[in-house]
């Protein structure tokens, strides 16, 4: 017990690892959703070129404008006067109609819309196309549609047969393509592995940094197992109520599904907490100062975040680099989570992740508990 | 004045030398990471994503949509199920993205022109993958059809080109202008390393005078109250010029592949005034105060979100009005603007004096980093007096 309130003080009394397990923790959970507050991507500057000038041409016009993600806010003589504007940033694409439009589509001859994006910023890129596409694909079917109904056949078979069959895309899940949906519940399993083992990488550090420079203190009179059982307590209390506070209010607040039944969220939670513990009291025993933790933490977040498979598809991933980010417990965690609760799989199918948190919590404390014990122990034989 | 600079230039070296740390803060490590990350990007494009079909009418035509959704280089059908419960476990356990429904009677009913729908239930939680595979299901699907109907209409038309006129009636030819290749990993990559090396700045920084002020070497380093600013500057210039070698290291590793089509003296200048308005505002970090681990948690809040708000995966223009307040207190999303306007568009200088000058703005943070060092060493040396 009486290490257990060294170890609070300890904790509580330290301003950086304060800063970081309770301040960070929550600055994080708002400051991270921002960029994607507005959740989906709306409608887009875009400029017509149009050699045309038909009636044809201008309905054309008029439907792409009638599509959620594009606006032409602009018409121009020219494609390089177009061109101009796009490297202004007045504009983000541009559509060109070719000369003769209309009397090409009469005679069958098959005329082309250009349609050109900047592809810098893939989601522009991405939406442009696919208003257009669908845009002109329904024009096309409905000129195909008007060609059949002249060669006398009936309109309900007319629009049947348009073309032989058809594709009919079901989004499953995050259905409106939200951009919080995708990136949120992702980043914020690895912002509470990430505060964790800087708390816990501090204190570890600083603990190294006093047996070297021979200090006295609790950390080396009390049993190791003492100390460490405190700390462990300690950061899984933190930590739980962390994990209400983003999966209660935080996914509520930025509207990100929970599918989860809250028995399977807490069994796996529980796990992958353990399991960051253990990883953040295994680093902890190998820095040699209080400050080493923070640069290392911070370094490997953004490759931790693209080798963890949802941004960047694991087929596309070097197997070697997937093998090393599963040695981090955040890889399997966000696995585990985003099936639970995003795509709703029964707790079977994650179980693979759950036991690998599990393995990973047993092994990370065992190899924390030797090396630490044994750098105490030289230190004290030394005196 | 230039002699006290030069003093505290050579003492940092020195100091460099024999830290292993700060050694590897300026080259190892940040080398290492831009490694990690150009290792996961490496493919480029997504290829063999796993999608698992349901097929209802097992016909010839079946078999041979199936058959060009195999060929295609991006999916591969990793299992075929007979029903759709069994297919969503799949999905929800993310051993599949998608899964294909072909439906009953199927062949009969396109022979019949009662035009039936093969369905397609994609994963869209993973939004990159699911914009992949809808864009290459949709086109995998109305090729086949297209084919299946130029076939249907060549008996009866009996003339290839205005059977393929009569197929699509408008056609459509798509132009990416500027990341003209399509390849995600220009696209994530040139910003990506940009992202890690504004973290790498803040922190070697902040070891720089974190460790100096944690061993008590300040007024070795100082060793009066005279020209701190000259000092300090000193102290940041062997690390200006490292980070600079390291940017100008990535610029040539990605537009050695990719064209570059505007002035590399102006990006360079930009790479300059951007390192160095990192630098600043680590100090000023440092010096809300002067505790070497409390900064350092600093740096992380500041440095470590910055690549959602470069507006590369999600547009600007799409962000509310706090995003766009931290996205201006960023350096990096001005140096990003101007990396790839240079880089993409080959833009007129005058268009960048703007991005130029506001990362000039950031050096003004130099001032109350001299005024509260000034206080702060005042206090030590008179401490030594005393």
């Amino acid at each position: 017990m009486k290490t257990f309130v060294s170890e609070v003080k300890n904790i509580f009394t330290d301003a950086a690892v304060v800063l970081t397990i309770i301040g960070g923790v929550i600055l994080y959970s708002f400051l991270y959703p921002q960029p994607y507050a507005k959740q989906s991507i709306s409608a887009l500057s875009v400029s017509v070129v149009d050699y045309d000038k038909s009636d044809v041409s201008r309905s054309v016009i008029f439907k792409l404008n009638a599509t959620a993600q594009i606006d032409i806010t602009r018409q121009d003589l020219s494609e390089q006067d177009a061109k101009d504007a796009l490297v202004k940033g007045e504009i983000k694409a541009i559509i060109v109609i070719p000369r003769a439009f209309k009397k090409d589509l009469a005679l069958n001859k098959s005329p082309t819309i250009a349609v050109g994006a900047d592809s810098s910023y893939f989601l522009i890129y991405g939406g442009v196309l696919e208003a257009s596409m669908k845009s002109i694909l329904t024009q096309s079917a409905t000129i195909k549609v008007a060609k059949l109904l002249k060669k006398q056949v009936p309109f309900s078979q007319a629009k049947e047969s348009y073309v032989p069959y058809s594709l009919n895309v079901i989004n499953l899940f995050n259905k409106n393509n939200s951009y919080t949906q995708y990136v949120v519940p992702a980043v914020f399993i690895l912002i509470l592995q990430q505060t964790m083992l800087i708390g816990l990488g501090i204190l570890g550090g600083g603990m190294n940094e006093k047996i070297r420079r021979r200090e006295k203190g609790y950390f080396t009179d009390v049993p190791l197992w003492e100390i460490y059982l405190s700390r462990i307590l300690i950061f899984f209390m933190i930590f739980f109520v962390h994990m209400l506070f983003y999966f209660g209010y935080s996914f509520s607040h930025f509207e990100v599904t929970r599918l989860a039944n809250i028995g399977d969220l807490l069994t796996f939670g529980m796990a992958f907490i353990c399991a960051s513990i253990a990883f953040g009291l295994f680093l902890g025993s190998l820095f040699s100062s209080r400050e080493i933790a923070t640069p290392v933490v911070l370094f490997s977040s953004l490759p931790l975040v693209f080798a963890a498979g949802f941004v960047w598809p694991l087929e596309a991933l070097p197997q070697s680099i997937h093998s090393l980010a599963l040695l981090v417990p955040s890889t399997s965690g966000i696995k585990g989570f985003l099936g639970l609760n995003q795509m709703g799989a029964d707790f079977s199918m994650v179980i693979e992740s759950y036991a690998i948190l599990w393995v990973q919590s047993i092994v990370y404390l065992g190899l924390a508990y030797t090396l630490f014990s044994r750098k105490r122990k030289k230190s004290i034989q030394n005196k | 004045m230039i002699a006290a600079l030069n003093k505290a230039f050579l003492y940092e070296l020195r100091s460099i030398k024999s830290s292993w740390y700060k050694l590897a803060l300026i080259t190892v490590l940040p080398l290492f990471s831009f490694f990690l990350i150009i290792a996961i990007f490496r493919s480029g494009v997504a290829h063999d994503l796993p999608i698992v079909v349901v097929d209802n009418d097992k016909s010839e035509l079946s078999r041979r949509v199936l058959s060009s959704i195999e060929s295609s280089s991006t999916m591969q059908i990793s299992a075929m199920v007979t029903n759709t419960k069994e297919a969503m476990g799949f999905v929800k356990s993310a051993q599949a993205y998608a899964v294909i429904v072909i439906p009953n009677h199927f062949a009969q009913d396109t022979l019949l022109q009662k035009h039936p729908h093969i369905t397609a239930m994609i994963n869209t939680q993973y939004i990159l993958v699911g914009k992949i595979l809808t864009s290459a299901l949709s086109s995998t699907v109305m090729q086949n059809a297209a084919q299946v109907e130029y076939v249907k209409n060549l008996v009866e038309i009996q003339n290839p080109k205005a059977t393929v006129d009569a197929i699509s009636p408008i056609g459509i030819q798509i132009t990416p202008f500027f990341n003209t290749y399509k390849n995600y990993f220009y696209f994530l990559v040139s910003a990506l390393l940009p992202a890690m090396w504004q973290i790498f700045i803040v922190i070697a920084t902040l070891v720089s005078v974190g460790t100096m002020f944690k061993g008590k070497k300040e007024k070795q380093f100082f060793q009066n109250e005279k020209y701190i600013g000259m000092k300090l500057l000193g102290l940041m210039l062997p690390y200006t010029i490292a980070f600079m070698l390291l940017g100008i290291g990535y610029l040539f590793y990605i537009y050695s592949a990719w064209a570059f089509q505007g002035s590399f003296i102006i990006l360079v200048l930009g790479m300059f005034l951007t390192v160095v308005a990192y630098q600043v505002i680590a100090l000023l970090l440092f010096v809300t105060g002067f505790d070497y681990a409390r900064s350092l948690s600093l740096g992380a809040v500041y440095t470590a979100p910055a690549f959602a708000f470069l507006g590369i995966t999600f547009p600007v223009y799409n962000m509310n009005g706090f995003a766009l307040f931290w996205r201006d207190i960023l350096p990096i999303s001005h140096y990003m603007q101007l990396q790839l306007s240079q880089a993409n568009y080959g833009a007129n200088v005058f268009l960048e004096l703007d991005k130029l000058g506001v990362l000039l703005l950031f050096w003004m943070g130099f001032i109350p980093v001299i005024f509260l060092f000034k206080k702060r060493l005042h206090k030590s040396f008179k401490k030594e007096l005393a």
